[in-house]
Formats: structure tokens, C-alpha cells, sequence
């Protein structure tokens, strides 16, 4: 993937506080902070998507008991999640999976180069922690009916699944698969708002991926043990 | 030239659908297609602190027995509500109280003017519902720690308290069981992103809002 520089979704960059609490910055900072003492084995990074996931059940009942740490801010682009990255937010950890959720809020955009972002998202987490897998989850239909955002989160989802390959370590995970019905729209059952999702959206993403990340975390602790002697 | 005129949040103003998928909208269609068939004793309108209280446990356990009907648009301030109120969410139903939450997204605005927005929502609901009690609840403080946002979210409480306490059809009631600490700091604890509130933090808020609301409704019968 060349041209990073040019590519505007793949620039790191810190949200400013236009609103004028803050609040951004505080949840950066508790984050960094969260990595001094924590061990987690797997980190979820990303916007909303991300963020509202911790204040269901199923996050305690599925996502705790991994020894995860949930980085996610809602409204975040690739760009605020990439300055996360870089700016603490994987110091002193080295969690075995990483799972990326993030690219929805780019509007300002194209499919091409949100898919650059999310790229360069993976490619400094394989960078950063070579033996982590990362986890890329796809992005998620939205809006009520058919409309430019699904079609450009959807050639956002085909891009990925082409690049995500050339990283050994890095997987791409669709976990949109049903929340279209066959008359086009979303109901408000499994995203409140079309865009966020309720309980019942978070459980049925939630399977496949707990699944996945089981797999992932039963697989490595071998490489973990040879490392350590 | 009227008043409201004159008070951007005052003024009737649907959002404008910037991103693309026409949520805001959809939703606001929703509402008023859902509320053809419902009877609710209570309606719960506002911005995001409003429509995510529908998404936990709390809101079944405390206010789906009360026949609450949740109208809350993430986002919204107050010109956008008193849009909505006024183009067809009130349409078909008379609940008995409306538990109005919104002013903390007035960006831009004075806490003058967001209570001035506050108000004329008040207004619009006395003359659709003329019987309704509208419960303002009060904005609470956000930020991680003391900042210019806290201050006029309290500015607008004490400004919105001053203005109902002389109506019938209309109070304020504090929500915030205490969510600033010693040091000034807010707990993400109870406020997530130290704005929207956790499921622990709308326990504490709801069972003010709950007790409140029983002593209405028992008293309208």
C-alpha cells in the first residue's frame, strides 16, 4: 500500500476539543494509564462501535473473562485511533489478539482511502507487536434503508478482505451478516438508532467473535511458554 | 418579530443529514408512526442520555411498568426536540407526564438561550397536552474535571428552576445523586465518556426519576 503520506485517512491525528470538556483527551488519557497496570490479552480499539460494547452484559459475560481492555471512542476516525496508537495507548502491553473496529465515522472520505487507514491501523499494530494477531472487524451496514454510507461501508469491507492478507497476522472478520432484512431496512431491534447497535445486535456479533478470538487465544500459548524461556 | 425568533434554540429546526443515511429522520418517522398505536402514561423525550436509558435493563424494570414510551434522539438540542415535538410525536398519544432531558448538546448557544429553548418546549407541550406535567430533568455536569461546560450546564438548571417555579404544569428535578467528586472529577464509572452514563449511573438518576414519577401518576390517577 503506498502513498500513506497522500492518503488522508491514514494521517494520525488528536481530535480537538471543539466542545470545550475535553473529554477526548481525559479518555485518552485513562487509557495510557490503563496500560501501566494492565495485562490484557486482548485490546479492542476503535470508535463507538467499540466503546458502547463495555456497557452491555455481554461484554462482562464474554469479553471480560478474556482479560480484555476496551480503547474504544466514540466518534473516532482511523486517523484519532491511529494517534491513540502512537501516542501510548500500547505501551507496556502485549496482548495476544487486537481487534480493530473502526472506519464508519470517516465521512469526509472515500471507501478507498478508509480502507488505507484501517490498513495502516494493522500494519503499526503488527509493527508494534509482531506476535499479536489482529482481529479487523468489518463494518457494519447502517442507516434505516439503503443508502451511499452502506454501499461505501461495504466496498470499505470488500477492500479490506483483498489488503488484510498481505499481513500474516492480521484477519479480516464480517460480523454484519444479517442485520439487512430482505426488504432493505434495519430494525431498530438490533440498532437502536440504525448506526448503534442494541443488546440484541452486540449478542449477535459478539458469538463469532468470542469464537474467533477463543481460537486465536487457544492457539498461542505455546509461542507464549517458548518465549518466556 | 417573536421571541423565539430571535433564540436559535427556540427555533423549530429538524437536523440536517450531513452524514448521509438519513437517521435522524428515520427515527423521528419512527416515533411518530409508533405512537399511533400506544397508549403511554409517561413520555421520555430528549437527546442521547434519553435514548440510551431505552437501551438497558433499567428501563424495563423501572419504566416499561409505567407505560413510558422513549423519544430520544443522540445529538439532539433543544430547537431539534421542540421540531420533532412539533411535527407529529404528539400527535396521536396523552401521556400523562413528559420527562423532558435535553440542552446539554446546545453548543453555541447561551445557557440563556438553551433555557429559553427548554422553555418553549415546555410551552409547545402545555398546548398539545394541556393536562400533561412536563418534568424537566436537570443537565447534569460533564467533563472529566471542571471546565466551562459544567457551568453552563448549571447555569441553565438554575436558570430553567427560576422559570417553571411560578407554573403548574412544570418542574425541574435534579437527577445528579453526586456525580462530582471531592476532587472535582467525574468518575468514568458513572459517566462512560464522562458525558453519557454507564448502566450503574442510570441506576442512581432513575430511581429519582422513578419515585417522581409514581407520586405524579398517583396523584393524575
Amino acid at each position: 500500500m503506498s502513498g500513506d503520506e497522500m492518503n488522508p485517512a491514514a494521517v494520525a491525528q488528536a481530535v480537538v476539543d471543539v466542545q470545550g470538556d475535553d473529554r477526548w483527551m481525559s479518555q485518552h488519557t485513562r487509557f495510557v494509564l490503563e496500560c501501566k497496570d494492565a495485562e490484557p490479552e486482548v485490546l479492542f480499539i476503535g470508535d463507538s462501535m467499540v466503546q458502547l460494547m463495555q456497557q452491555y452484559e455481554v461484554w462482562r459475560e464474554l469479553f471480560s473473562p478474556l482479560h480484555a481492555l476496551n480503547f474504544g471512542i466514540g466518534g473516532d476516525t482511523t486517523c484519532n485511533v491511529l494517534w491513540r496508537l502512537q501516542n501510548g495507548e500500547l505501551d507496556n502491553i502485549w496482548p495476544k489478539v487486537a481487534v480493530v473496529w473502526v472506519g464508519t465515522n470517516n465521512y469526509e472520505h472515500s471507501a478507498e482511502q478508509v480502507a488505507g487507514g484501517i490498513f495502516a491501523i494493522a500494519q503499526l499494530l503488527t509493527s508494534r507487536l509482531p506476535k499479536t494477531k489482529v482481529v479487523v472487524l468489518g463494518l457494519l451496514a447502517r442507516g434505516e434503508r439503503p443508502n451511499p454510507l452502506r454501499e461505501k461501508n461495504a466496498a470499505v469491507n470488500g477492500l479490506l478482505r483483498s489488503l488484510l492478507p498481505q499481513l500474516g497476522q492480521a484477519q479480516f472478520l464480517d460480523v454484519g451478516e444479517g442485520f439487512v432484512h430482505s426488504d432493505g431496512t434495519i430494525s431498530t431491534r438490533d440498532m437502536f438508532d440504525f448506526l448503534h447497535l442494541t443488546s440484541a445486535g452486540y449478542r449477535a456479533i459478539a458469538k463469532p467473535l468470542s469464537d474467533l478470538l477463543l481460537q486465536i487465544l487457544e492457539e498461542t500459548p505455546e509461542e507464549r511458554r517458548a518465549s518466556l524461556v | 418579530m417573536s421571541a423565539e425568533d430571535s433564540n436559535p434554540a427556540a427555533t423549530p429546526t429538524p437536523c440536517v443529514d450531513t452524514q448521509g443515511d438519513g437517521r435522524w429522520m428515520s427515527l423521528h418517522n419512527h416515533f411518530v408512526s409508533n405512537s399511533k398505536d400506544k397508549e403511554p402514561d409517561v413520555l421520555f423525550v430528549g437527546d442521547s442520555l434519553v435514548q440510551l436509558l431505552h437501551q438497558f435493563e433499567v428501563w424495563r424494570e423501572l419504566f416499561s411498568p409505567l407505560h413510558a414510551l422513549n423519544f430520544g434522539v443522540g445529538g439532539d438540542a433543544t430547537q431539534h426536540v421542540l421540531w420533532r415535538l412539533s411535527n407529529g410525536e404528539l400527535a396521536h398519544i396523552s401521556p400523562k407526564v413528559v420527562v423532558l432531558w435535553v440542552g446539554t448538546n446546545n453548543h453555541g448557544h447561551t445557557a440563556e438561550q438553551t433555557c429559553g429553548g427548554i422553555m418553549a418546549i415546555v410551552q409547545l407541550i402545555k398546548d398539545k397536552l394541556p393536562n400533561a406535567q412536563t418534568v424537566i430533568l436537570g443537565l447534569l455536569p460533564r467533563g472529566k474535571m471542571p471546565n466551562p461546560l459544567r457551568d453552563r450546564n448549571a447555569r441553565v438548571n438554575k436558570l430553567v428552576q427560576e422559570a417553571v417555579s411560578s407554573l403548574p404544569h412544570a418542574s425541574l428535578l435534579n437527577v445528579d445523586p453526586g456525580f462530582v467528586h471531592s476532587d472535582g472529577s467525574i468518575s468514568h464509572q458513572d459517566l462512560y465518556d464522562y458525558l453519557h452514563l454507564t448502566p450503574q449511573g442510570y441506576q442512581a438518576v432513575c430511581q429519582t426519576i422513578h419515585t417522581h414519577l409514581k407520586g405524579l401518576l398517583e396523584k393524575t390517577g
